[in-house]
Parts: structure tokens; sequence; C-alpha cells
């Protein structure tokens, strides 16, 4: 299933497919610098409560990422 | 003498293997963005090379003002013939965020005709977990010498150190770099990693196991508060009997010192603008000492960013961002170290909505002045069938106003700005959870004290011996209500007579821009009673038997809540901003709110009282 990142729970995974096009140039470069690529599987680590940004894990490294930037990263949840 | 330029991404322990390098000591801290601008040190194994610490940037292509900073001074000093070498930071451990920056930067060094040299950093935590990286491998494929270090222990120093003096000639490997576009490199980076980077999830394991206590939405948000009322606790069982001391021992000397001094004048002159002007700034100094050490602890074992996560959201409502978070809260015991803390909110526009909020909070210089005019005005007497004290009731109110109009001027603000929406992006690296090392630590708290002695004392100290003059000449301190001081009160009584205040209030509110704290004492001197600072009793009692309306307190309490009146704040505000305009605008702006606002106040409260 295709949704964004921001909807992921804690404990899901989800392989990244693009970027929304609202997102400004320069985060993406800057997501894409961190490690955030097309086809890397990213894990939420943890997703507290009243909507306070998730903490993802990419690689070896841990970001926590606000939904103004999660929800304009596609992931699709399918990881067959 | 040739240079050596230190760059990294953030957070990689650049500023430890510059410390290490050159025995000198800038700020570590577990928190990307520490270092905001270069420091410059010698080589401690060879003084004729010096080493350069720039501050972190995930890649050279700045999206803020800050990494353009940095960027720019990165290239500039591509073009410098003096820059012989380039030392690559990068943490093993995290190989991924670092790799594509260490690219750019040796494909740079590869067309500047510059030695590379990538330091591999972290690597005591990779032989802890049992993990092994080829190092040669990837040397081969970035075309640049890879040396495995770590900064903490000291290992791999040696290699470093003999590398830097006599490099070894590397450049023809990297030719093939030269010539890769950005976007080519990005995808080299990301493979590159995924083959030499650690494997495993051991490094990340602990981490999240102790993310999901400390982010857990219930026992998270506990442990939140349990740390931060330790810090507030911090402040007042450590800092306040230091802040004690400083000023018994300054009493101390003087009073051994002062009546050695032949001549009144002299005498006077060091008793009171010497001693007291000393006083007013040192007694600052343990409470930034305790604070800069409670805040680096939670910086440096990684609690810091986690605190960030959790205030975000609450925060963005006013413009701020959660890296606001810790400056404001430091703000609510003085706003020195608040606002050196905001060094670490990385986005400039973020920063400077920060400055503007900090001094609002409410700092414990404002509570004498509560505490005397809550007690002046509000009847000591319980409401709600005894539950709560009235006076108690009007201090957590006049708290609460304050750090709500911070909130609310942030807020304000923050919607007229343009550049809100092309602003930096909240994503921020959640560090490992660390042992903070101490040594770093207590230098860095010795340093901020020395930079707030260094560059605030001279600021504080000329205004305490303005002000002292004329409150002295020119009946010599004879009488405060003759003085220079008491005429330009006389003066500018007008100013104060929409107040309901007559010139001896002016003048003690004039006085106070030293620190609001003078207040009580001048108001003590004009209405004649030694010590009003120590006892508020009898002042109280001749406040309240001049019969000032209860307008009059509510408006100078409103005042002081607003009112950037302490003359240190604006020395390092101005510091550390760069921009006396900046501290000069805001005192200008929240002079006139406070003003107009306490006439507001006063009228308003007139209408009901009668
Ligand atoms: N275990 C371990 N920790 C290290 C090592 N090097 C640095 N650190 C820690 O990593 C954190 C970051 O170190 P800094 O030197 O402040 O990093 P920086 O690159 O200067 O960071 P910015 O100035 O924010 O860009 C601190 O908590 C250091 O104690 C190392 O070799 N091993
Ligand atoms: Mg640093």
């Amino acid at each position: 299933m295709s949704t964004s990142l921001w909807a992921l729970r804690a404990g899901d995974q989800g392989r990244i497919t693009g970027f929304g096009d609202a997102l400004a140039e320069s985060y993406r470069i800057r997501l894409l610098e961190l490690g955030f690529h097309p086809g890397e599987t990213v894990s939420c680590l943890q997703a507290p409560a009243f909507g306070a940004p998730k903490v993802f894990r990419v690689a070896n490294t841990v970001f926590s990422l606000d939904d103004e930037v999660a929800t304009h990263i596609n992931v699709e949840t399918d990881l067959a | 003498m040739s240079k050596i330029i230190l760059i990294g991404s953030p957070n990689s322990g650049k500023s430890l293997l510059f410390n290490r390098l050159t025995g000198l000591s800038q700020k570590v801290a577990n928190f990307p963005g520490i270092t905001v601008d270069v420091a410059t040190g010698k080589l401690a194994s060879a003084p004729d090379l010096s080493l350069m610490d720039f501050p972190g940037t995930y890649s050279l292509q700045p999206i803020s003002g800050e990494e353009r900073v940095a960027t720019e001074y990165f290239s500039k000093a591509l073009d410098d013939p003096d820059v012989t070498q380039v030392l690559c930071l990068v943490d093993i451990t995290r190989l991924e965020k670092s790799l594509y920056f260490t690219l750019q930067v040796v494909r740079e060094c590869a067309r500047h005709g510059k030695r590379a040299l990538v330091v591999a950093n972290m690597m005591d935590v990779l032989a802890r977990h049992n993990i092994e990286v080829d190092l040669e491998g990837l040397a081969a494929e970035i075309g640049a010498p890879v040396l495995p270090i770590s900064a903490r222990t000291g290992d791999g120093l040696d290699a470093v150190n003999d590398w830097l003096r006599n490099p070894v000639e590397n450049r023809s490997e990297n030719t093939a770099l030269a010539e890769t576009p950005d976007t080519l490199l990005r995808g080299t980076a990301h493979q590159l990693a995924g083959k030499y980077g650690p494997r495993g999830d051991l490094l990340v394991k602990t981490q999240a196991r102790l993310d999901s206590f400390f982010l857990h939405s219930a026992l998270g948000g506990f442990a939140f508060f349990a740390i931060m009322f330790l810090l507030f606790q911090s402040i007042f069982t450590w800092a306040a009997p230091a802040m004690d001391a400083v000023e018994a021992g300054l009493g101390a000397l003087a009073d051994t010192v002062v009546p050695m001094i032949g001549p009144q004048l002299a005498k006077d002159f060091t008793s009171d603008a010497i001693f007291s002007g000393l006083g007013a700034f040192l007694v600052f100094v343990p409470q930034i000492f305790v604070l800069t050490f409670v805040i680096g602890l939670l910086e440096d074992s990684g609690y810091m960013a986690r605190a960030a996560l959790i205030c975000h959201k609450p925060l963005r409502l006013f413009g701020l961002t959660g890296k606001s978070f810790i400056p404001m809260l430091s703000g609510v015991a003085c706003a020195i170290p608040g606002i050196y803390a905001a060094r670490s909110v990385d986005s400039p526009m973020k920063r400077l909505l920060t400055y503007m909020a900090i001094p609002l909070m409410p700092c414990s210089a404002r509570l004498p002045v509560y505490t005397l005019l809550i007690a002046a005005f509000i009847p000591n007497t319980t409401a709600l069938g005894g539950l709560v004290g009235l006076q108690g009731l009007a201090m957590f109110c006049t708290y609460f106003f304050g750090m709500m109009t911070g909130l609310i001027v942030t807020g304000l603000v923050s919607r007229t700005r343009e550049d809100h929406y092309t602003d930096l992006p909240f994503v921020l690296e959640m560090p490992p959870y660390r042992l903070p090392a101490l040594p770093p630590l207590l230098r860095n708290c010795w340093n901020r004290c020395r930079h707030f002695i260094t560059k605030a004392g001279s600021i504080i100290f000329t205004v305490t011996v303005v002000v002292w003059f004329l409150g002295y000449f020119p009946n010599y301190g004879a009488d405060l209500g003759a003085s220079w001081l008491g005429q330009i009160g006389q003066v500018v009584e007008p100013l104060f007579d929409p107040l309901g205040l007559d010139w001896r209030y002016g003048v003690a509110i004039m006085t106070s821009f030293l620190a609001r704290e003078v207040f009580v004492g001048t108001l003590g001197t004009m209405f004649g009673i030694e010590g009003a600072d120590e006892n508020m009793v009898p002042l109280v009692d001749q406040i309240q038997a001049t019969g000032l309306p209860l307008a009059s307190g509510v408006a100078l309490l409103f005042f002081f809540a607003i009112a950037l009146m302490c003359v240190s704040t604006l020395a390092i505000l101005a510091r550390e901003s760069g921009s006396y305009r900046l501290a000069a605008k805001m005192f200008l702006a929240y002079s006139a709110i406070a003003y107009l606002g306490a006439i507001g106040v006063f009228q308003l409260v007139s209408l009901f009282t009668g």
C-alpha cells in the first residue's frame, strides 16, 4: 500500500518511493543527503502521542521528522 | 604558516578532535549544530601548522543562511594558497550521513589541488560492539586515505598527527572523482555506505530501547517534567548558595578595602561604583555556570534532542521550534545562559524569534521586584476557602503572564515574516545516548563564564559607573533625591505620571536598567531605608503609607514583566546575535510596549477600583 511516511506507526516499515511536489526543492535535497533515498527502507521507531515529530531510522542513523516534512515523503508499505 | 581545515557533518566529533589536536577547548556537545563559528588553533605537535574547526554541515550545497556561511568559508579557504590540507571527519557509526559530504569534499580538494585526509571517528563504539569495517577498501574507492581514530579515547591520533606533518602525495588517485557531478555523487555515496558502512542493528538498538521510554506518551512526559524539575532544583540548590557566597565575598572584600581608602570621594567610588558594579554582574556567574553545566549534561547525554522533539509541536504554534525550548527554559532562571543556549537553534529565523522570547521569560532578577510589589498591594489573605493564597496566586499569574507574552510575541512576529515557509525543516538527528564527558563540559562552563565576564563585563561596568556618577554628584552622595539622577527623575516625572507614580519611582525604574532587582534597593534609598533589598518589610510599609493606588502597583508589575531592564542581557544579546541593532531595537520595542501597556493597565484598574 502506498502512503506517506507520516502515516507509519511505531514498528512499521516502508520503502521510499518518492517525494510529494509540495516539498521544497531544498528540503528534498537535504533529505537525500541524509539518506532518505527512493528505494531505501525506513522504519518508524517511535510515534509519540499528540502529533509530536516521529522518529525514523534510515540506514544506521535515526532522525526525527515532523509532519510538515514527513507527509511529503511517499512510501510503499508492502515490502514483498 | 600553512593551514589545515577540519570539516565534517554535524555531531561527528570535530570539536573534540580539534581540542585533542590543538589542546584548546572548543565547545563539545552531543547535539547537532553546536559549533557556529570557525575556531583556529595551532597543532600541538607541529606549531607551524594551524587547524581550523568548521561548523558541521550535511553538504556543500547550503540550504540555510547559516550553512551558507560555512560553505562559503570553505570555498574561500580552498582558494587560499596557505591552506594545504583538508581533514574531513566522518562518524563511522553512521557512514550514510557523512559520506556524500565526504565525497564532495574530496572532489573539491582534487579540483583545487589540496590534500584530503579522511578520518573515521568513533572507532571505539565499533570496537565495543565488535564490528569491523573495511577502511582500506573505502579509502581506495573514495581516493583519499582513511585513518581510524577515536577522538574520545585518543586512539589513532598519532597517525593523524604524523600524516598532517608529513602528508604522502595522494592527489593522483582522485582524478576520476573530480569530474563527477553532485547528482552522481549522491548515488555513489549511498552505494558506498551500503557496502562499507557498519552492519547490524546493535548501534541503534540501545538507542531505540531508551527512546521507547523517554518518548513514551505517558512515561516520557513524566520523565520530561521530572528532568525539568531537577533542572530548576539544581539552580536553586547549587547556584543560589554560590550567588550568596559571591555577594558575601564581595561585601567582605569591600569592608576590608574601603576603610583603607583616604579621600571620601575615592572611598564612595570604590564601595558604590566598583564593588556594586562588580557585584551586579558577578552574581550572574554561578547561575551561568550551573545552568551551562546542567544543560551541557542534558545535551551531551543526548536527552536534549528528545526534549526538543517533545516540545516541538506546541512551540510550532508560536512560530518556534522544539530546539527553542531549552533556551527559553533557561530564560526562566536567567536570560543570559538562555541566550547562549540559543546557539543550538539552527534556523536563523527561529533563533531570532527565540532571542525575542527569552527576555520575556520571568527571570529570577524579577523575583525581588514582584515580591515587593505583591507584598505592598495584594492583601495577604486566602481565597477559595483557604485553598490558595492571594499573593501566591498573583505571583503565579505574573510569571504565567510573562511566558505567555513571550509566546504571543513570537507567534505574531513569525506570522509577519516572509521566509516563514522557506525556513529549515524540522529534521533533527537523534544522537545516540552517551555518557557525558565531564572535562570538556566543565571547560565549557568555565569558558562561558569567562566570555560573560570579559565581553559583557565592560559594558555593564561602564553603565554602572555612569549611573553612580549621576547619582553621586553634585552633592557627593549626600542626597540621592538632589543628585543629577534625582533631577533627571524630576524632569521625567511627567512620564511616570500616567502610571500614578512620582519621581522617586521614576528614578528607581531608571536605575533598574542595571539589573531589575536594583529597583528595590534604589526605592529603599529614596524612602530613606537602608538595606531594603535584604528586608523589604519597612519599605512595604512605606509604600503602603504613601497611599499608592493598586492600579499603580499592577501597572508596575506589568511594566517589569515586559520591559527589557537588564544591561547584562542586552550586552550578551548584542554579542551573541552579532547585532547591536537587534539589542537596541528589542530594548526600545519592549520598553514601549511595557510603558504604553502599563498606562493602559493603570487606566483599566483605576476604572474598577475608583
Ligand atoms: N564514543 C565516542 N564519542 C565521541 C567521539 N568523538 C566525539 N564524540 C562525542 O560526539 C559528540 C559530538 O562531538 P563534537 O565534537 O561536539 O562534534 P562536532 O562535530 O564538533 O559537532 P558540531 O559542532 O555540532 O557540528 C560529543 O558528545 C562527543 O563527546 C568518539 O571518538 N567516540
Ligand atoms: Mg563542533
